[in-house]
């Protein structure tokens, strides 16, 4: 194929690079924006490249955060001494959205995993302790992670690292999300939520 | 479980096939290449989410196409109607849908649709080695219980990610056992349940297999099943998970220096054995070709058998190609079985003269098939 434009070649192909995109939308997307006026593509642009340069890592809890240390980190309102360790910056958000829990977060960037090269050094353990060791008066460790073998097996390691200063380590339990038909539940999570089941 | 209709897209030799069944013994025949195996293949699509015939789904797109598609609908006791779908192409891999809804794990799909599969590679079951005897048990227990198949797909996890933390023994030569201990916990306390449900298991099938030998090949000799694992499991009809579990440990324990030198796990039920017995003779080692045959569809027979009384739904019998290899009267013992048998089956048959004896006998039971050149039209 005769190429029609380099520019809109190398736009494609950018986007195309994106998760979940694939050539056709790529260049789909890459007309759309064409269409547009020249202000609107200039927002998406900056936004896009403000991503990368105004985003950093908060030094306390790892999140993703435009300041340092995070709002939650530095908020007054919330309870330290409480700390929810989960994977991903996008499980903050999760638990945030639930408006159950009113302590502080650590973001271990990950989980163990040795086919993927992934041991506690790659992840933030190191700092976690640190952050134990270091006054924030640390009494409880709820973690958040996921049921699969390397989010228990990451649970496991901090336990053993943790229980040992003093600090009461949970976990959250697994079960049925809240407001889910029992029938969209997927027959792992039930089997689950029957072995966790509690006293009424 | 009934399959009422199947419809077949860029699937092996079938272009475009759509076939209504009958409810009871459908008859698939037709000269070799037809395509018969191909409709069986797709059948186990919808069943367990993979072909029987091929390790790869690539193979069964039809050549010069990029995707296939297989739909069946279904009639079952608890969801009275329902639709699977399974599609593959290159670039999406294999997608799995239950009424137009697509399913996130293929483990979903396993259970939905109970199946049995006699065919021609029945002959690895008690011919090759461990590895095909453990896949039949682990399929046979699975689609009873997703949280076996759980347990199963976790295991495996485990012991990969175990063995690389033994491979790499060099890179962490004095933290290897606090990096292996979370792995540890995991590896006995799933490996425990998997070893527990497997030995209940083969202690409840022994009376169907007993009952399926005996149709087959009448009351001389008596087959069993010895489940061989690392530890004793003891004589209960349920093992105790919690005594293997404090087994288990203890071997791990002390096969610690051997698993560093050879760099993999050593101890667990992936190297489990399953070892068929007739009285007390060891088939693989003193069998003679038939008696191979007859028990592996004994116990083929036997999973159908345990299905009917286990489960809510009656499974899906598949049987390809079986009849090329029994004499006369055990085609005529399996054909009265299948006529006998409440649920639906399937049987692909080259030569129709074998059981058009008795298309007469259960003609309102059978419905019959011809197959050629990957086109299918029911035969009166
Ligand atoms: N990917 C494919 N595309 C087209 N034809 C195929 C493909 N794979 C197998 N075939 C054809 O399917 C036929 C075999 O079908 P099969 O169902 O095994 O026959 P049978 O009726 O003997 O059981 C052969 O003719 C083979 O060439
Ligand atoms: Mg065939
Ligand atoms: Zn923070």
């Amino acid at each position: 194929m005769q190429l029609i434009s380099e520019t809109l070649e190398q736009a494609v192909e950018q986007l195309a690079r994106l998760p979940g995109m694939g050539r056709k939308s790529a260049q789909r997307i890459a007309m759309f924006l064409l269409k547009q006026n020249d202000e609107q593509v200039f927002r998406l642009s900056r936004a896009i490249s403000d991503l990368k340069k105004n985003i950093r890592y908060c030094s306390v809890c790892y999140n993703i955060t435009d300041r340092d240390p995070c709002p939650i980190c530095q908020s007054e309102k919330r309870k330290t001494g409480v700390v929810c360790v989960v994977e991903e910056p996008k499980d903050v958000y999760v638990v945030e959205r639930t408006r159950e829990f009113n302590g502080r977060y650590h973001v271990l960037g990950g989980v163990i995993s040795p086919l993927q090269n992934i041991g506690p050094n790659e992840l933030r353990i190191n700092e976690l302790i640190h952050r134990i060791r270091d006054g924030e008066q640390i009494r409880e460790i709820i973690l958040a992670l996921n049921p699969d073998a390397e989010g228990e097996a990451t649970g496991f390691y901090i336990n053993k690292l943790v229980q040992p200063m003093g600090v009461n380590v949970t976990r959250i339990a697994h079960g049925i999300p809240m407001g889910t038909d029992l029938e969209f539940i997927d027959d792992a999570t039930l089997t689950r939520a029957f072995a966790g089941r509690q006293n009424f | 479980m009934i399959n009422t209709s199947l419809s077949l897209t860029n699937f092996r030799n079938h272009h475009q096939t759509d076939v209504t069944w009958g409810e009871h013994v459908n008859i698939i025949t037709g000269p070799n290449g037809a395509g018969k195996t191909n409709l069986i293949d797709a059948l186990h699509y919808l069943c367990m989410g993979r072909s029987f015939t091929s390790s790869s789904d690539m193979y069964v797109v039809r050549q010069e196409t990029s995707s296939f598609l297989v739909k069946g609908a279904f009639r079952g006791s608890i969801r009275s109607s329902f639709e699977v779908a399974c599609s593959y192409s290159r670039g999406d891999g294999k997608r799995l849908w239950v009424n137009d809804s697509p399913l996130e794990r293929h483990a979903d799909l396993i259970g939905l649709v109970p199946v049995v599969l006699v065919s021609p590679d029945d002959r690895k079951l008690t011919g090759e080695g461990p590895a095909e005897r453990r896949s039949f048990l682990d399929a046979l227990i699975s689609q009873t219980s997703p949280s076996y198949l759980d347990d199963l797909i976790r295991y495996r996890k485990i012991i990969r990610q175990r063995n690389r933390l033994l491979a790499d023994i060099h890179m962490h030569p004095d933290q290897l056992d606090l990096m292996l201990e979370p792995w540890d916990r995991q590896l006995t306390e799933t490996g425990s349940r998997i070893i527990a449900r497997r030995g209940t298991l083969v202690r409840k099938f022994q009376s169907y297999l007993e009952q399926a030998h005996q149709e087959l090949a009448g009351s001389g000799l008596v087959p069993s099943i010895s489940y061989r694992t690392f530890c004793d499991i003891g004589e209960e009809p349920e093992p105790d998970a919690g005594r293997i579990l404090q087994d288990y440990r203890t071997t791990l324990r002390d096969s610690a220096g051997r698993e560093r030198e050879r760099r993999q796990t050593l101890t667990g039920p992936h190297r489990d054995e399953l070892v068929f017995y007739l009285n007390d003779m060891e088939l693989r080692k003193f069998g003679s070709q038939g008696q191979h045959r007859i028990f592996a569809l004994a116990l083929k027979m036997a999973q159908l058998y345990f299905y009917n009384d286990e489960l809510e739904d009656l499974p899906v019998f598949l049987l390809d190609d079986v009849f090329g290899d029994l004499d006369p009267q055990r085609t005529a013992t399996v054909m009265q079985m299948l006529l006998q048998h409440e649920g639906q089956s399937f049987i692909t048959a080259a030569h129709p003269d074998k059981i058009s004896g008795f298309s007469a006998s259960g003609r309102n039971r059978i419905s019959s098939f011809g197959v050629s050149g990957g086109r299918v039209e029911q035969t009166p």
